[in-house]
């Protein structure tokens, strides 16, 4: 049925002698958003980014879009940057480019990328800017923006690049408890419109109504995974229980 | 104390000061020059490299500036290179061309290690998560360093790149010592000329403070006016 866009098998990453993750098999289909919950300190981050390779696994292999992205000829100079423009990232703590407006933010990459003009450009960074609300925020400063705002647009200029796959670390907890809403709110939106997500996050409401599938995640291995209604609705793993009954 | 001296030798004063101008000013492009490159290697991914540009950096730092003058002088001779004697240049000048490019390079090579690190440093002082944002978006790490962090490391280098500058300055009096022109030169003719050991000094100090403090006051301007751009 669906076609698998991000295949992961036996992903192994230490930092050192530390082993943050242990081998894991996984995958992400087409139009799915998967969501990565767990403890603090049991890889989910790392997990993430692996995928688009910000942390170079030790271990396992990782194909994106029908290519093995670990392959040694892919994982490095260009072959690397152009598997990494079809995946956007969102951080924690937004990365916006603070020496440039909202504007030249999002226009930055598909112009000096993708090669497209300053016109067609800043049409779409113009609508894409209009869909979250922002529009009059395009020639504002990052300094001058709320956490929600900054992560709003820190998705926005992933979206510029027309990704094929969005990758969020942690996209709220930065933020202060008031703007979360406004940022989920963005990610179900893009969610509804079909894009594919990975999602890692301590946001349990938002796993359960959006995620399409919900990866528990232990010590550096996916212990549990499920729909949401299953993993939520009736965890089978002690720890996926343990930690469910903590967060909800 | 008397200054009478200077309805004579005024121009003497300017005629250096000119030079000095004109040196510090070569020699601050040709070391901001060197020092990026080395900078550039010094953070960049390859060992070799950045083992030449600390060795370069660590060098410089630990001799003297006057040895350095002397070995680039001399050794520069000793080892067949001669800069073409221009006669319109050296008179334009009032110097012999040649030794005035010994001064440059000489001032150029000593200031790029101090560059290097105060770039080196920048560089190093943004953030890894605007490195990780850019390389996220498809940006090659050169594209990176350029349009994302560079130009966010300048800003915050340009109190200790405009101190460098104001240093050049100052510490191109040392190329007197070669006979070049300069403004302690010119000021050491007039002692000698005038049998005052002590005055024309005081001049020659006034003129160096005039050239450093109007220029540390543009670099505070300029460094305001980008902060009031965040």
């Amino acid at each position: 049925m669906s076609e698998r866009i991000i295949e992961i098998k036996g992903l192994k990453k230490s930092f050192g002698k530390l082993e943050v993750l242990r081998g894991i098999d996984s995958h992400v289909d087409r139009g799915e958003v998967v969501v990565i919950i767990g403890p603090s300190g049991s890889g989910k981050s790392t997990f993430l980014r692996c995928l688009n390779l910000l942390e170079a696994p030790t271990g396992g292999k990782i194909w994106f879009d029908g290519a093995e992205i670990t392959d040694r000829k892919e994982c490095r100079g260009a072959r690397l940057d152009a598997h990494r423009r079809d995946m956007g990232m969102v951080f924690q703590h937004f990365n916006l480019f603070p020496h440039m407006s909202v504007l030249e933010n999002i226009v930055l990459a598909p112009m000096k990328v993708r090669g497209i003009g300053r016109a067609e450009a800043e049409k779409t960074a113009l609508g894409l800017l209009e869909r979250i609300g922002l529009s009059e925020k395009k020639d504002a400063h990052p300094t001058q923006l709320s956490g929600g705002q900054k992560q709003r647009i820190a998705i926005v200029r992933a979206l510029a690049m027309k990704p094929k796959v969005m990758l969020f670390d942690e996209p709220t907890s930065a933020l202060d408890p008031e703007m979360v809403g406004e940022v989920l709110a963005v990610m179900k939106d893009l969610a509804a419109d079909g894009m594919t997500m990975a999602v890692v996050t301590h946001e349990m409401r938002f796993a359960r109504e959006v995620g399409s599938r919900v990866l528990f995640m232990d010590e550096g291995l996916v212990t549990e995974e499920g729909t949401p209604d299953e993993l939520f609705g009736n965890p089978q793993n002690p720890r996926t229980k343990e930690f469910l009954s903590k967060v909800t | 104390m008397k200054f009478n001296f200077l309805e004579k030798y005024w121009s003497y004063y300017l005629i250096g000061a000119k030079n000095t101008i004109l040196l510090a000013i070569l020699a601050v492009a040709f070391g901001v020059l060197i020092g990026l490159v080395l900078a550039l290697a010094r953070v960049g991914k390859n060992k070799p490299l950045g083992f030449v540009a600390t060795a370069y950096v660590e060098f410089i730092r630990g001799t003297p500036l006057l040895v350095q003058l002397f070995i680039i002088y001399y050794g520069l001779q000793a080892i067949g290179i001669r800069f073409p004697d221009i006669p319109i240049v050296s008179k334009v000048l009032g110097i012999n061309f040649a030794d005035f490019m010994a001064g440059v390079i000489t001032m150029g090579v000593n200031s790029g290690a101090y560059v290097c690190e105060i770039f080196r440093s920048g560089i190093q002082s943004i953030d890894k998560g605007q490195t990780e944002a850019a390389r996220s978006l498809g940006l090659s790490e050169r594209k990176a360093l350029r349009f994302v962090v560079i130009p966010q490391a300048i800003r915050n280098v340009l109190p200790a790149l405009g101190n460098e500058f104001i240093v050049v300055i100052k510490e191109s009096s040392i190329v007197s010592v070669i006979g070049i022109a300069d403004l302690m030169y010119k000021a050491n003719t007039v002692r000698g000329n005038t049998y005052q050991p002590f005055e024309p000094l005081l001049v020659a100090a006034l003129m160096y403070f005039l050239i450093t403090f109007p220029l540390s006051k543009l670099l505070a301007r300029i460094e305001r006016r980008m902060r009031a751009n965040v």
